[in-house]
């Protein structure tokens, strides 16, 4: 006969290091402390990408942090190429034209569905779910290809939004290719849609946030959203052309794994929505300011500070940039949604949970390390 | 400009006497003496600004100052506001935001911490959080040179390929 089983006796704790290396963690690691199958305590180990950017912008030049904005987040460079251009375009008080502004935001789009996509195949492999994995690299790689077509690289653009509007204007037959790109996604979404046992039994109820917790401890984006709260930058405080876009933002309640991971699929419709309808709108005319037209190495940021907020597919990214007359910045700070994702929340989520349901929590926050160590 | 903006920068001057100024819309930047940080922070959470979008420093090398920006998000108001304040960036001690804005602000810190060598007064936990047995100095002040850094700790000057850098 088999015997329930005991409770683990007191004393018997363990530590468990969860990834940097780890298959199923990315590029960072969680020290666990259990006792049997529950942890006890959770402490993020943050570091392992650090590469230390914010240092490294005050030694260059506008042109060539666009470059390295790309590598603050692997899974989204083209929103935080955005965020940079932005900044640097306040500081030099330059209204870009309009095509960039629409094709700034037709790239972010596209660039948050991919975000998603990736979302959605690693959450999937965290619940257990390998085909999920293996559907959303696939179905991304479309979206890769259009990154190719644009911007001449698939996952990193090389700065493609630039300070003063973007690199190159659209190849012919673009708006068609991006069109039938979107009936693609409609069919991943489709698939995401599907009532799967996988998900419902692993994420459901599972790493439940609060709206008081989210608040407290600073969770933005879909993390927030999840947990009930109506919050988006590009609604209360519209950036380039989202003043005039129709969209939706979902919200849910429950504040566990699921809502978050419906979130995800929500987002991703809302998107497929904002680039249609900016490619119907979009205007003709020039994609980059005159005077950045051929920029100059010794092209100089006007004095002053600007802090520059967008909705990245993580939650809220910032950048705050101080300029004191010179050629390259005088201090950038890079405020990543993930760095509160992935320390405060994180360990706040794990406390409590099941060693099996530990990669369940860690990817439903959407997380990436690149742009937490930075 | 925007009126609630105006209004609202009204309200913060009128009450605490300090210096500020509206930026554009949604964007106010106030200036104060270290000493109020505490009382001011306080006042900004219980009138709505409840998320601590970021808190940076930048270091002021001709002046021999640390500057300090609190970036503060109200979800009612939609504002964000930019509270800053000098310190000796000698002896850079501040108190701590962390019984206001709780674990959002102690991360923050203990990054700036690291970075900068802020010390925060109330702050219990501010272990390093990238660098690894990390012996130098704070590597984000302006007078911390990478490239000598590097040079002398892992180069060298023996080693033929690495004879290069000593040129």
């Amino acid at each position: 006969m088999i015997k329930e089983m005991e409770p683990a006796p007191k004393g018997s704790e363990y530590d468990f290091y969860f990834g940097p290396a780890h298959p199923g963690s990315g590029n960072f690691g969680v020290k666990l402390k259990l006792e049997g199958e529950v942890v006890v305590s959770a402490r993020a180990d943050p570091g392992y990408l650090h590469r230390g950017f914010e240092k490294l912008m005050e030694y260059r030049t506008p042109l060539q942090n666009a470059v390295l904005s790309d590598r603050l987040c692997i899974l989204e460079p083209l929103n935080w190429n955005l965020i940079h251009a932005e900044a640097v375009d306040e500081l030099m008080g330059i209204d870009i034209p309009e095509r960039a502004k629409y094709i700034r935001v037709i790239m972010a789009e596209l660039s948050r569905i991919q975000s998603h996509i990736i979302w959605y195949g690693v959450f999937s492999k965290g619940v257990g779910f390998d085909t999920g994995f293996k559907l959303a690299f696939g179905y991304r790689d479309y979206i890769m290809d259009l990154f190719e077509l644009i911007t001449g690289g698939r996952v990193y653009p090389a700065g493609y939004i630039c300070p003063g509007g973007v690199r190159r204007d659209f190849p012919k037959d673009t708006k068609k290719k991006i069109l039938k790109v979107l009936d693609k996604m409609n069919k991943i979404i489709k698939l995401e849609e599907l009532e799967n046992p996988a998900m419902n039994a692993r994420a459901k109820g599972v790493g439940i946030l609060k709206l008081k917790d989210a608040i407290r401890l600073g969770a933005t984006g879909p993390v927030i959203r999840g947990s009930g709260m109506n919050t988006d930058v590009r609604k209360e405080e519209p950036y380039e052309i989202y003043d005039r876009l129709d969209f939706e933002v979902p919200i849910r309640k429950e504040g566990d794994a699921y809502a978050r991971y419906w979130i995800g699929i929500e987002e991703m419709k809302q998107s497929i929505n904002i680039v249609k309808q900016a490619l119907e709108e979009l205007p003709d005319g020039e994609v980059i300011d005159s005077s950045l037209k051929k920029p100059k190495l010794t092209t100089k940021i006007p004095e002053g500070e600007v802090y520059v907020r967008n909705e990245i597919s993580r939650g809220e990214a910032g950048i705050y940039m101080v300029s004191n007359g010179e050629v390259s910045p005088y201090r950038t700070k890079v405020r990543g949604p993930d760095f509160l994702h992935m320390i405060p929340v994180l360990e706040y989520l794990l406390k409590g949970v099941q060693i099996a349901d530990v990669p369940a929590v860690y990817w439903s926050l959407n997380i990436c390390p690149a742009d937490m160590d930075r | 400009m925007d009126k609630k903006e105006s209004e609202f920068l009204k309200k913060i001057k009128t009450k605490f006497k300090i210096d500020g100024k509206v930026q554009r819309d949604r964007r106010i930047w106030i200036s104060i003496t270290d000493d109020k940080l505490i009382e001011i922070c306080k006042w900004m959470k219980e009138n709505g600004f409840v998320h601590l979008s970021a808190i940076s420093v930048t270091d002021w090398l001709k002046d021999g100052n640390y500057e300090l920006t609190y970036h503060l998000w109200s979800y009612d108001d939609k504002i964000l506001v930019t509270i800053k304040t000098r310190i000796n960036r000698n002896k850079p001690n501040i108190e701590s935001v962390t019984p206001i804005w709780e674990k959002n602000a102690q991360i923050h810190e203990r990054e700036l911490h690291e970075l900068f060598g802020v010390n925060f007064n109330g702050n219990e936990d501010l272990v390093p959080l990238f660098l690894e047995n990390w012996k130098g100095p704070a590597p984000f002040r302006k007078d911390f040179d990478w490239r000598d850094f590097v040079r002398d700790e892992f180069y060298d000057k023996k080693n033929e390929r690495e004879q290069v850098y000593y040129d």
